[in-house]
Order: C-alpha cells, then sequence, then structure tokens
C-alpha cells in the first residue's frame, strides 16, 4: 500500500511555495525535504509550505520538516506553514514545530506577511 | 432506555510500509458511521497511525502482524469508539519511555508517537510484557452537541 505524497512548488521574487499533497511519512518528508534542500541551494531563504491538501501526518514525518526548519534557520532564513487541518496544526504543537516555524490560516496572510 | 447501535471491527494487518493508513482509514470510516465529527475522526487516525508506527518500529515481533480491533457505539447523548491496537513483541516500559520523552512544544525528532497518542485521545492504557506483546487501549468519546 503506498501513499505518495505529491509536492508542487510555485517559485516566486522573494522565495517558494510548496504544495503538498498526500501523507507526509518518511518517504513524503524525505520528498519535501530534497525540493526544499534544492530551493536553498538555489538561495531561497523564504519557504511557505502550503498542506491544504495534506490531511494526515505521522511523526516521523514531522521530524524531517523539523530538520528541514533547522537546515534554513542555519542559512538564516524562515520557514512557515499554512493551510494546516486543526488536527495537523495540533499535532505541530505537540512536536514543537510550532515554535520555530509560524503557521498562518491562508496562504494570502502568509504571503502577505513573508512578503512572497 | 436509549437504544444504542454498536459497530465491531477486527482487522490483522502484515507490518509493511505505510499500513497504518489502512488501519486509520477502517477506523475513519466506522466513525463515520457512527456519527462523530470529522475533529474526533482525524484525531483518532493520528492516534493510531502513531500505535501501528510503534508497533511495526519497535516491537520486534516474530509473526510481523498488528491485531487491531475497533468497537463503536452511538447513544442518544454521544458516541464512543474503543481502539486496541496489539502486536505480539518483545513489549516496552512505558514509564521509561515516558522520562524520555521531550517537553511539550519542545522541537525533538523522534519519540513522540505515544505523546501523540495519549493528545489525541480521550483515554490511553498500556497492557506490556517482557515479550508476551503490547496492547494499547484508546478511547475516543464525543458527546452530542
Amino acid at each position: 500500500m503506498t501513499e505518495e505524497l505529491k509536492v508542487a512548488v510555485d517559485r516566486k521574487s522573494n522565495g517558494a511555495i510548496l504544495y503538498t499533497r498526500g501523507y507526509i511519512n518518511n518517504v513524503g518528508g524525505e520528498e519535501i525535504a530534497n525540493r526544499a534542500y534544492e530551493l536553498m541551494d538555489e538561495g531561497v531563504r523564504t519557504l511557505l509550505l502550503n498542506l491544504r491538501e495534506t490531511k494526515i501526518v505521522n511523526s516521523i514525518g514531522i521530524s524531517i520538516l523539523i530538520e528541514i526548519i533547522e537546515k534554513m534557520m542555519e542559512k538564516g532564513g524562515r520557514i512557515a506553514f499554512c493551510c494546516l487541518t486543526p488536527v495537523i496544526h495540533k499535532t505541530f504543537q505537540i512536536m514543537g514545530l510550532a515554535n520555530y516555524a509560524k503557521i498562518y490560516d491562508s496562504e494570502e496572510a502568509a504571503a502577505a506577511e513573508l512578503a512572497l | 432506555m436509549t437504544p444504542t447501535a454498536e459497530r465491531q471491527m477486527d482487522l490483522t494487518l502484515p507490518m509493511v510500509e505505510d499500513i497504518e493508513i489502512a488501519a486509520a482509514r477502517a477506523l475513519g470510516n466506522l466513525a463515520r458511521e457512527l456519527g462523530m465529527s470529522q475533529k474526533s475522526i482525524d484525531e483518532m487516525m493520528h492516534a493510531v497511525i502513531e500505535a501501528c508506527i510503534n508497533a511495526r518500529e519497535h516491537s520486534g515481533c516474530a509473526d510481523n502482524r498488528i491485531y487491531l480491533r475497533f468497537i463503536g457505539s452511538a447513544q442518544g447523548d454521544g458516541s464512543r469508539i474503543d481502539v486496541w491496537v496489539t502486536d505480539h513483541g518483545k513489549g516496552f516500559d512505558p514509564d521509561e519511555a515516558r522520562s524520555r520523552r521531550p517537553a511539550p512544544g519542545e522541537a525533538h525528532k523522534r519519540g513522540r508517537g505515544l505523546q501523540l497518542i495519549e493528545a489525541h485521545m480521550d483515554e490511553v492504557d498500556i497492557s506490556t510484557h517482557r515479550n508476551g506483546g503490547t496492547t494499547i487501549h484508546m478511547v475516543k468519546h464525543e458527546k452530542k452537541s
């Protein structure tokens, strides 16, 4: 049984938005990490992850998201999230992710504050 | 007396990649039949996912199976689902596992599964024995508003 995660990238003048669709588990987390690290290598320092089409995450996938945040912080950049389900939002708070990345209700609110 | 609708589902699943999704979907379907809210359904699905991952990653069982039982009941004033996730593995010490747990909100890469289960469910009871397997019993209640 596979639940492959799809990631789409929208490059902006001041960063990028990653759109995820599907289950963020270990494989999905690695897929997001690969795309995020490619963007960081290209000089992107502001990343917004729009999880509108992700309804399920697990603790392994979130641990990979935390690694991505740590790498971006090392480079002086920032990562934010938007459009989380209430349960994913709660899970992010328990896992500590919410302490290091801002979470917005909508992409519009995030893009305005991040100047994307 | 208010009539009670009860549903029971038993599953035996192989410990393969992403099998936790099959368990979560089955539980979600049962909860929907009982008319539970999407929030409760999502919380239960995330809890059962973590319980299955713990069994798959840490049980060390020889039969490579996860045994699940879901019992749901709906009465006039609300509904309740009991979930049991069992493995026949080596067992563990829940107190020791909790002692290694980072504080809530502290970023930490691993070791959050049990904490997430307890946060998403109303009641959690762990029965585990050295080389005698582990059963996590979780309960979600929902009152009709």
